[in-house]
């Protein structure tokens, strides 16, 4: 028992995804923990205090509130090491994608759209915690020394990541784009149109994007096995950026750009592309947008 | 100036719960509220976003039930085009989702709920918890880790990950192959032969724990959920609401639910309240999810399922409401989940490659209900023509419990706290009130550790704080 590695584990926005994750070890879980011994995990013991020392310290979801913040600042304290797990952590995640929105008009939103609730007010009971104006990622608060990113990340590049720490070595994410480990193929670069999923179902075999869906693989780390190619839907991205480019969305609007033609083939009009590429944030920074360029709300001119 | 406890759940969350009561002068129960802190803008997050895509972004509600929020999304943007998809693809998410219950009913009845029954609910609440079950009993626990994995790799056979990734308006992005339905075959009679042996591990703490069960968190509402033919039904068919007394109140096409269901804002709260529209707010309170299901249904179309509903209702009556008899729901709804899907996977239709269907994008309006593991799940959303979505409403599962818990935690209350003084367990016995639902606030403080850490803070009248925690 003495010998086992402490790690504590706590989660501040989130949806529990990563959570699951960690138990889609399955059995493999029972090897873990005779390495391990978790001091402090909310999802699965008793909370303790913060009284505990630990070697690892892991924080899911990103930071909404203040007590989310005050979470990852005790959890920094507590731990040697500290890894955000999953792209909430990482990058913000979808919820960080309502960031374009200020938080009075998600609230107008939620209290106007509803059919069966028409002009209900909003709670403002004392009671109810304040939520930050935006969703940011854990690094913000904190400094954090690794990461795990995907929605949710895969269970065995989290059981990778953890092995490599419990061994003193550092943890390598992987260095290609999903396209690498994507066994459909890309016959040519051009794409003549986009398509949306509605559209068509995909050809099993041939590149996604070169069918003319926006498939995020060429932006997006790899380190999935390119799950959702394999099964004919298009990446969104969830791994967030790959390790040589600096900002996911960027880097694919770059792809489609290239793909379009705009690079070597002066008849090409950017405003068609532009025309074409429908909702650029939710399709490019869909899991990025806090830790993206674009910082600021966006308001539509009319 | 009375006393007031708060009963603050630490997972310090977006999503977390937490309870506080009111004490009058005498020391007695005044009021007593569960405060829900959940704001998670989905309906605007969604506003603008090609529909196909809601099915990919709402996963992220929730990562517990995500194949629920997937399968009802698409559903929704089906109703909303009015496209028939291919009976092979309707075939194949309903497998998904008898894996998402699989999945999901084997967590919360063995992760979560057993070990406050194997250890007691006064036990050592360092061994109270899935850590202990491996201690004290590994063969149970492996059974159990194996079981909730079926689940899991049914849902990824189909969905491509446990985070579903090939619904969209029409069908499917992919069928299932010949390997693959025989592994599941597999995985879903052995899931059978496991929700025997819980049956059996179970069966005998129901009955010690039957004192604890007939008082605990009662509370006497109407209970709403599908059914098809009269039969429990999790994927499609009619929303029944049905009466204390036995009596159905309504049947009708869930497409039609703006029609029956209300919600309004409680300022305790940040989840809406659901009500039935006709009884009105408090009156209209009712719940769903597996007591609930279980009730309103007629009879279980798979055979080892309805024996064990013909115990139930022997055992129970025919409207039980003792709110501790969802764990025992629970069973039954996996086990029928078990049966249902092996009777999916010989179906010849299974493997079939008509799994799409072309929609036409139209400005409109749609609704997709299922049962998710926490009860009725309902997205209605509104597109312009070209299929983006202007307006989104959802109610999750645990929004139509919350009225019911909050009750229920205030008869709790009042039971436990005489005189000021909370009684000797009151703590986990509060908890086990709320567990029982098995909620999912936002589903982001969906614990699944057996118990929630509790905070109980008495502030005498004298401004004196005395702190009691159970961890």
């Amino acid at each position: 028992m003495g010998d086992k590695v402490k790690v504590q584990e706590d989660w501040l926005a989130v949806c529990s995804g990563c959570e699951i994750a960690v138990l889609d070890l399955h059995e493999a879980i029972l090897d873990v923990l005779q390495a391990i011994e978790f001091v402090r995990i909310p999802v699965l013991m008793d909370i303790k205090d913060f009284d505990q020392h630990t070697t690892v310290g892991i924080l899911t979801g990103g930071i909404r509130n203040e007590d989310n913040e005050h979470v990852a600042k005790k959890v920094r304290e507590t731990s040697d090491v500290v890894v955000a797990l999953g792209s909430c952590a990482a990058f913000g995640g979808i919820p960080g994608l309502n960031n374009i929105n200020a938080m009075s008009d998600i609230k107008q939103a939620v209290k106007t759209s509803t059919s069966t609730a028409p002009d209900q007010e909003i709670p403002t009971s004392s009671e109810l915690p304040k939520l930050f104006e935006t969703l940011r990622p854990v690094s913000d608060v904190i400094k954090v020394d690794y990461f795990i990113p995907g929605c949710p990340p895969d269970a065995f590049l989290i059981a990778e990541v953890l092995t490599a720490l419990l061994q003193g070595q550092e943890p390598q994410l992987s260095l290609k784009n999903v396209c690498e480990d994507c066994p459909r193929e890309r016959k040519e670069k051009r794409i003549s149109d986009i398509k949306r999923p509605i559209e068509a179902n995909g050809e099993p075999n041939e590149c996604l994007l070169n069918q003319g869906f926006m498939c995020m693989g060429p932006a997006t780390r790899s380190g999935c096995g390119a799950q959702c190619p394999q099964v004919n839907a298009p990446c969104t991205g969830c791994y967030g950026a790959t390790a040589s480019s600096y900002e996911q969305g960027a880097a694919m609007l770059n792809v489609v750009a290239s793909a379009y033609g705009l690079d070597d083939d002066g008849t090409v009009d950017l405003n068609e592309m532009t025309k074409d590429v429908y909702d650029p944030i939710g399709t490019f920074y869909r899991y990025t947008l806090p830790v993206s360029l674009i910082k600021a709300k966006i308001t539509e001119k009319r | 100036m009375g006393k007031k406890i708060t009963l603050e759940p630490v997972s310090r969350v977006e999503g977390h719960a937490k309870v506080t009561v009111n004490l009058n002068d005498a020391g007695q129960v005044d009021d007593a509220h569960l405060h829900i802190v959940e704001m998670r803008g989905f309906e605007k997050l969604l506003q603008g976003r090609p529909i196909e895509d809601a099915q990919r972004i709402v996963t992220a509600i929730c990562g517990i039930c995500p194949v629920s929020h997937h399968l009802a999304s698409a559903k929704a943007a089906d109703n909303t085009f009015g496209v028939e998809i291919p009976r092979p693809a309707a075939l194949l998410r309903e497998l998904m989702h008898m894996g998402q219950m699989i999945h999901s009913h084997t967590l919360h009845f063995f992760y979560l709920a057993a070990p406050d029954l194997i250890f007691t609910p006064d036990g050592d609440p360092k061994k109270r918890n899935v850590f202990g079950v491996i201690e004290a009993n590994p063969e149970l626990a492996t059974q159990v880790v194996l079981n909730r994995k079926r689940g899991q790799e049914m849902i990824r056979a189909i969905g491509g990950r446990a985070a579903p990734v090939t619904a969209k308006p029409g069908g499917l992005t992919k069928g299932i192959t010949e390997d693959q339905r025989q592994k599941m075959l597999k995985d879903a009679q052995d899931s059978i032969e496991f929700t025997k042996l819980g049956l059996e591990v179970a069966a005998p703490l129901f009955e010690q724990y039957m004192d604890v069960i007939k008082i605990l968190g009662v509370v006497n509402t109407p209970m709403m959920g599908l059914v098809k033919d009269g039969n429990l039904e999790m994927y499609d068919g009619t929303l029944r609401m049905m009466d204390t007394d036995g009596s159905i109140i309504k049947e009708f096409d869930p497409t039609k639910y703006a029609d029956y269901i209300q919600e309004n804002y409680q300022d305790w709260s940040y989840l809406k309240f659901p009500y039935w529209k006709e009884k009105g707010w408090p009156d209209g309170i009712y719940r769903v999810a597996p007591l609930a299901r279980i009730n309103v249904c007629d009879k279980i179309s798979t055979p080892l399922a309805n024996d064990m509903l013909t115990d139930f209702r022997a055992a129970f009556g025919r409207m039980p409401q003792q709110t501790l008899l969802y764990h025992y729901a629970r069973l039954i709804e996996l086990m029928y989940a078990s049966e249902r899907a092996v009777e999916l996977l010989n179906d010849p239709d299974i493997t079939s490659t008509d799994v799409w269907a072309k929609p036409e994008p139209r400005a409109a309006t749609g609704v997709g209900v299922l049962e998710a593991p926490r009860g009725t799940l309902i997205h209605e959303y509104s597109t312009n023509d070209e299929g983006f979505i202007t307006k989104a409403n959802l109610i999750v599962s645990t929004g139509h419990n919350q009225g019911a818990m909050d009750l229920g935690v205030r008869e709790a209350a009042k039971l436990l706290i005489k005189d000021g003084e909370p009684q000797e367990g009151l703590l986990n016995r509060l908890e086990m009130v709320i567990r029982a639902y098995d909620p999912c606030f936002s589903c982001a403080t969906h614990t699944i550790d057996g118990r929630w850490p509790v905070k109980l803070e008495l502030v005498g009248p004298d401004g004196r704080t005395r702190t009691y925690t159970n961890y």
